[in-house]
């Protein structure tokens, strides 16, 4: 490629923009949700699950690389994208207007929630050492802790909401940008698609809320560590 | 029920950049009066509601049959054409507004040369001659030409523009209206060959990867342009020339 101007690279980190928000944020999203859904079957299933996460090779790195720097980037490209508009919803309030305002609204309640969920699970974990099979009963611990509060499951609950909102709606901007779906037809079609991924996303989600909140079981570490 | 009087508030502006001010006017109701002609009322008696008479109302318009696009302002807070905003239909007081999203030249004129700059940026033109001769122009499909006669339509009123949340006074955000044009002249097999200019004309900053999908523009075009179809397929052609260019340049 010729040399990259400024106005090219405007160009080149909005698109990078959306295709972080699918790869890998969006998918990381879907394997948390699910991941964590396995609470609901057992605690033993659920612990293994973490487990098998914290020993993996390089943790660190694929948390940096792949979590971290895309969240980051998306995250400030995501406010600068919001602050160079002006939302007008209340003059002009139609389906894709509102699902404009609430993608951006979603977007900061999601980053404020990382903040605090990350602040006190990443943070604390790494700040402690708390790795491989110590990890799992660390996490646990502090999610059993978040549960027992009415204001720790609201908080979650708009986190989880939130994320999979927009994460559902940026699936349909992401095709309807990249021109994977270009006919009203097919956007319409496709919004009702990722609707109903949207719903399942956030059963999952809630369904993991509501079993740490009536059963907050405290695990001990698989091995010896 | 027949009315005696119609009332119009009118946000005026005396120069650019100057402070705005409202006035009121009452005008005798007149059957199948439309916005234009309220104006041109006023121009011949601009003596506001409170008897004070004031400099005329100035508006821009043209062909009085929602073609032109100059007439476009706020009317009870929507972005439409003064001149088919029919009285009979409209709430009473008629609130006018400029356009906000374009500067104010006076009262209810706006300067919307952005939208002209931007046409010439992504050469709305199609090339027919030059230093040398480029032959005859290849047969237009039937379909093609269809589905470019929507999108020829666009009388670069401004709707979609103001209507739009990512389009603001002081960005540089391009807007449906741009975007609808790259598709249009793109559609035309002598206009393709400049197919690739215009792509990269919408690649960059205020280009096509900043609009934000709330499809507003389709809503408020009074020529029903398929806006949306337009921004999905130019985002679909823009994508393919960054991999293009991705490996081919």
């Amino acid at each position: 490629m010729s040399k990259l101007t400024k106005e090219d690279l405007h160009f080149f980190l909005l698109k990078l923009h959306s295709l972080t928000g699918i790869v890998p944020i969006g998918i990381f999203l879907t394997f948390h949700l699910a991941i964590n859904s396995l609470r609901t079957v057992g605690v033993r299933q659920y612990q293994f699950s973490i487990d098998l996460i914290n020993n993996l090779p390089f943790l660190f790195g694929i948390e940096v690389l792949f979590i971290y720097v895309p969240l980051l980037l998306h995250s400030a490209l995501g406010f600068y994208i919001t602050f160079a508009g002006r939302i007008n919803v209340r003059r002009y309030p139609y389906y894709h207007n509102w699902m404009y305002t609430l993608q951006r609204i979603t977007g900061a309640v999601v980053f404020a929630f990382l903040v605090y969920h990350m602040g006190t699970t990443v943070v604390p974990k790494i700040y402690y050492g708390k790795e491989l099979f110590d990890a799992a009963p660390f996490l646990i611990d502090a999610m059993n802790r978040e549960f027992q509060t009415w204001g720790g499951r609201t908080l979650y609950l708009a986190g989880i909401f939130s994320a999979v909102f927009h994460f559902a709606n940026g699936l349909w901007g992401f095709c309807v940008s990249w021109g994977v779906i270009v006919g009203p037809a097919a956007q319409r079609n496709a919004g009702v698609v990722f609707i109903l991924f949207g719903l399942v996303l956030g059963l999952l989600g809630a369904a993991t809320v509501v079993e740490f909140s009536l059963h907050p079981v405290p695990v001990a570490p698989s091995l010896a560590g | 029920m027949t009315r005696e009087t119609i009332a119009l508030k009118i946000k005026r502006q005396d120069a650019p950049g100057a402070k705005p001010y409202w006035n009121v006017f009452k005008l005798p109701y007149l059957p199948h009066a439309n916005v234009i002609s309220c104006l041109q009322e006023i121009q011949r008696n601009p003596v506001t509601a409170d008897g004070k008479t004031v400099t005329p109302v100035t508006w821009d318009c043209n062909c009085l049959e929602e073609v032109c696009g100059s007439c476009t302002m706020l009317i009870n807070g929507r972005v439409r054409q003064a001149c088919t905003a029919l009285v009979d239909i409209l709430e009473d007081p008629i609130v006018l507004k400029p356009m906000s999203k374009f500067p104010v030249v006076r009262d209810l004129q706006v300067d919307r040369s952005r939208m002209f700059e931007n046409l010439k940026k992504i050469k709305g033109w199609i090339e027919i001659d030059g230093s040398y001769d480029i032959g005859e122009g290849p047969v237009f499909p039937e379909k093609i030409r269809e589905k470019a006669y929507a999108l020829s339509q666009c009388m670069t009123c401004g709707c979609c523009l103001e209507a739009c949340p990512q389009f603001t006074l002081t960005n540089d955000f391009m807007g449906a209206a741009t975007f609808s044009q790259v598709r249009y002249f793109n559609l035309h097999p002598t206009g393709a060959m400049n197919k690739e200019e215009r792509l990269e004309a919408v690649m960059k900053s205020g280009g096509i990867a900043d609009c934000g999908n709330a499809q507003v523009c389709v809503e408020v075009c009074p020529k029903k342009i398929p806006l949306t179809e337009s921004i999905a397929e130019i985002g679909r052609e823009t994508t393919l020339q960054l991999l293009k260019n991705l490996v081919l340049k």
